[in-house]
């Protein structure tokens, strides 16, 4: 890491601002009263300036600084943030961030008509904003507190030094503001034996002398604002200045503990009661205490993040599958010997090589809400220019996927919640004329099932046109007039590449391109996508991915001389295929507790040469509702399955959906549950047909 | 060892392992070749085409097992003690792909040189032209250098 380029660590750490800023402008948009939103806006606003300046990002901090002198007035709370403004200052931030990440796109131009914007709506707003406000915003006047100055009390974390913050620095800003008279606090210091070196134990309490107001005062503390106690009031007299700015003291001592001392004596003639130690309290709690305090600093440091390289959990859980092949290798030697001895190190690796794959694999989980966060300023924006007012509700944030696949979630959630507002959202008067809500809605939810995660974009628009879609695959030739085709089916066709029924081509959607790639794209993740509609009620789009794409838990089975794998998580039960299921060929239907299955015979799939076993067993495999059998000659066991993808000289094949090496070394090939399932509902549908006719 | 031999291709001479399928000399470009290894078990691969029958596990990698012979419509020989896989590396839709291919026997790393280069088709070929790159003349025999990109796609 510590190679690591500095303007690289600037980027990534203001890409994490942007999302809080953005964030914190478009809650600001639902909730604009709140003062928090606003403050943790205008933090990260401050903390992108000052990290800008500092890297030599100089355009990013002037505008930065513009844009905060612009929206400073809301901060205040002198106005209102209203829509327009909001999206004026996303624009902003947009430009900002266009700064960073790629300063030669942009232009100037854009800059200064952004902030011109935000200076009208600023502006603007000003008679609107009732004086009484400017009042309850900050209770002092700012007309009082220039006469006077301030009294600040400051109590900082203790962990405030190890972030590389100098309290010192920070007073030293504020002594710029204004004469200062600051007396240290020392009843927080600790006996020697129990001083954590790295720990801030002083709290300063401070008379500022100085005509400033109370921004400025924010402004010295503004990066340290969530990691210290500051209290301030307004001086009720002018005190006699200190004759000598005591600060001086502190600069030729850079040690802060040396510097308590020779402080407290030179303010010993003031009133300063608070900076005696207690001497009278038992120091066997104290102790205590300090042990305490020292336990809960470990706990502290023990819930940090670490920042880690994508490229190095690749490796690591490259590794890891490495191992989990070698450790099915050493547990298939330990069973065929007899040595007991073996048999419990290869029980013990195998243990220790399913934790580590959890661990590898936990640790490149990510929660599906740093995704979900990204569309609310999609919506926002779609809403705005469609004009169609649209909530946007997200559920099921905490969701955790592979961090790779939600990488590439992002596009198709793009065009799924595109569609939803631009095709599915009617327009108001529509909305009005079928007795909605004028608003409509669009929910974005993410879920476990299984071994499976589901992400469900639904919206309660118009649903989906079915003689639209019918209409228009006959016009492409897609389907001959007149064939009976389930609804289900002829929703498949939104799929199809170059296929679109929007009447009008609008800069959104209407090209006919998407549907196609989130279909591939999903696919490509070996998940799945499903659509259900009602007409005037909605549509509803669930994605249903893998939890992983690197190791699955496996059942392997034997099919004539060959080995497949079958994903664990889709299995439901193993029966015997029975003599009376055998007999009835023809029909392919297996009768499993009072249901009716079909089932899929693997040996005639994978073409199996030599005699089947005499007892035929069944894997009845499910996806959502439907559940499916495959018959094959004997079910080997668990296996842990290292994923391994098949190359593309293979892709034409569609019934696998990888390879993995077993413990001998040979190649299997994994069967994909999802097409063996359409495979065997065509074959019923194919039946039906046949005996129909 | 590639750039050298991007060197000599250049200067007119191409550095070939050279496998026999059948009755058949086949000269692969060295630059494509990543190793040699003994035959492995190999895994059918149920509906793939038939010249890519099967897959193989390469140190831990599972790569195609392509067949040329069923590509040049030459009749399958069981395995021998001279059989190999020829592990060779191709781009493919712009991406690398590692493939192993069936050799009935490979004889050694050599060289041909430009002069050595015959004019492709002539008459009486039972290949299709497109899946050669040129006929080459090595020690008073044909060989044939195949276009493998075109073979395998």
């Amino acid at each position: 890491m510590s190679a690591m380029d500095p303007t690289e660590v600037f980027r990534q750490e203001a890409s994490e601002l942007f999302e809080v800023l953005e964030g914190a402008l478009l809650d600001l948009g639902q909730r604009p009263d709140d003062r928090e939103l606003v403050d943790s806006a205008f933090r990260a606003l401050h903390t992108i300036k000052g990290s800008g300046a500092m890297f030599g990002f100089d355009k990013v901090a002037s505008f930065t600084h513009e844009f905060e002198t612009a929206f400073d007035r809301v901060r205040k709370g002198e106005i209102k943030p209203t829509q327009e403004l909001i999206s004026v200052a996303l624009a902003a931030k947009d430009y900002i961030r266009a700064l960073i990440e790629d300063p030669q796109s942009t232009d100037d131009i854009i800059g200064e008509a952004i902030l011109d914007d935000l200076k009208r709506f600023v502006s603007a707003d000003m008679p609107a904003a009732p004086v009484v406000e400017i009042a309850e915003a900050s209770p002092p006047s700012p007309a009082e507190s220039r006469r006077a100055g301030w009294h600040l009390y400051l109590e900082f974390e203790s962990h405030i030094l190890r972030n590389g913050s100098n309290p010192l620095d920070l007073l030293e800003d504020l002594c710029k503001l204004g004469p200062c008279f600051v007396v240290p606090v020392t009843d927080g210091v600790p006996f020697l034996d129990e001083m954590e070196p790295e720990d801030c134990y002083l709290k300063w309490d401070v008379k500022l002398h100085a005509a400033c107001d109370k921004d400025a005062i924010d402004d010295v503390f503004m990066f340290v604002q969530d990691e210290m106690k500051l209290t301030l009031s307004p001086l009720e007299h002018v005190e006699a200045p200190a004759p000598a700015p005591l600060l001086q003291l502190l600069d030729e001592e850079p040690v802060i503990a040396e510097v308590a001392a020779p402080v407290v004596e030179v303010v010993a003639g003031q009133p300063v009661a608070r900076a005696e130690p207690q001497s009278d309290a038992k120091p066997e709690i104290k102790r205590e205490a300090a042990a305490a305090r020292r336990e809960e600093a470990k706990q502290e440091r023990g819930i940090a993040t670490v920042r880690v390289q994508a490229e190095r959990l690749d490796e690591l859980m490259d590794r890891v599958g490495e191992l989990v092949i070698a450790q099915a290798r050493l547990t298939q030697l330990a069973a065929s010997g007899s040595d007991l001895s073996i048999k419990m190190i290869a029980e013990e690796i195998e243990r220790l090589a399913s934790s580590l794959r959890d661990t590898t694999m936990g640790a490149r989980m990510v929660p599906i809400g740093s995704l979900f966060g990204r569309f609310r300023r999609l919506v926002h924006d779609l809403s705005r220019d469609l004009s169609k007012p649209v909530e946007f509700v997200t559920s099921g944030e905490d969701t955790e996927l592979d961090k790779t696949m939600i990488e590439c979630l992002a596009d198709p959630l793009v065009h799924l919640i595109r569609n939803a507002i631009d095709h599915g959202i009617e327009d108001t008067a529509t909305r009005a004329a079928n007795g909605k809500t004028e608003q409509g809605r669009i929910e974005l939810a993410a879920v476990h099932s299984g071994a499976q995660v589901l992400v469900t974009v639904k919206d309660n628009g118009g649903g989906l046109n079915t003689a639209r879609i019918r209409a228009k695959a006959e016009e492409q030739g897609l389907i001959v007039a007149g064939a009976v085709l389930t609804d289900h089916e002829i929703h498949q066709f939104l799929f199809h590449p170059g296929f679109s029924t929007a009447q009008t081509i609008s800069a959104l959607s209407g090209r006919g391109v998407g549907m196609d790639v989130v279909k591939r794209t999903i696919e490509n993740m070996r998940g799945s996508i499903d659509l259900s509609t009602r007409p005037g009620q909605g549509t509803i789009v669930t994605l249903r991915l893998p939890l992983t794409l690197a190791i699955i838990e496996g059942l392997l089975i034997r099919v004539g001389e060959g080995r497949y794998i079958i994903p664990l998580p889709a299995v439901e039960e193993c029966v015997e295929l029975t003599a009376e299921d055998e007999r009835s060929r023809g029909r392919n239907f297996l009768n499993v507790r009072g249901n009716l299955v079909p089932f899929l015979r693997l040996r005639e799939l994978m073409a199996a040469s030599g005699a089947p076993d005499r007892h035929q067993k069944t894997i009845i495999i499910s996806t959502g509702e439907t559940r499916v059998g495959l018959v094959a000659d004997q079910i080997i066991g668990n296996h842990q399955t290292v994923i391994k993808s098949l190359s593309k000289l293979h892709s034409d094949v569609t019934i696998f959906s990888g390879a993995t090496i077993l413990g001998d070394g040979t190649a299997a090939l994994i069967l994909d549950v999802a097409q063996l399932v359409s495979l065997a509902q065509s074959k019923v549908e194919k039946q039906h047909i046949n005996e129909a006719a | 060892m590639n750039q050298d031999l991007a060197g000599e291709h250049q200067s007119g001479a191409m550095q070939v392992v050279m496998i026999g399928l059948g009755e058949e000399k086949f000269a692969l470009d060295a630059g494509l070749v990543r190793e040699i290894i003994d035959p492995v078990p190999e895994t059918k691969v149920a509906g793939a085409r038939a010249f890519v029958p099967s897959v193989i596990n390469v140190r831990g990698n599972v790569i195609p097992l392509a067949d040329l012979r069923i590509r040049f419509g030459m009749p399958q020989l069981d395995n021998s003690a001279d059989t190999r896989i020829v592990v060779i590396e191709l781009e493919l839709d712009g991406e690398p792909v590692l493939v192993g291919v069936t050799a009935d026997k490979v004889y050694e790393v050599t060289e041909i040189s430009q002069t050595d280069v015959q004019q492709t088709p002539r008459v009486g070929m039972h290949w299709k032209p497109e899946f050669i790159r040129f006929i080459a003349k090595w020690r008073e025999e044909f060989v044939i250098v195949p276009n493998m990109e075109r073979i395998l796609n």
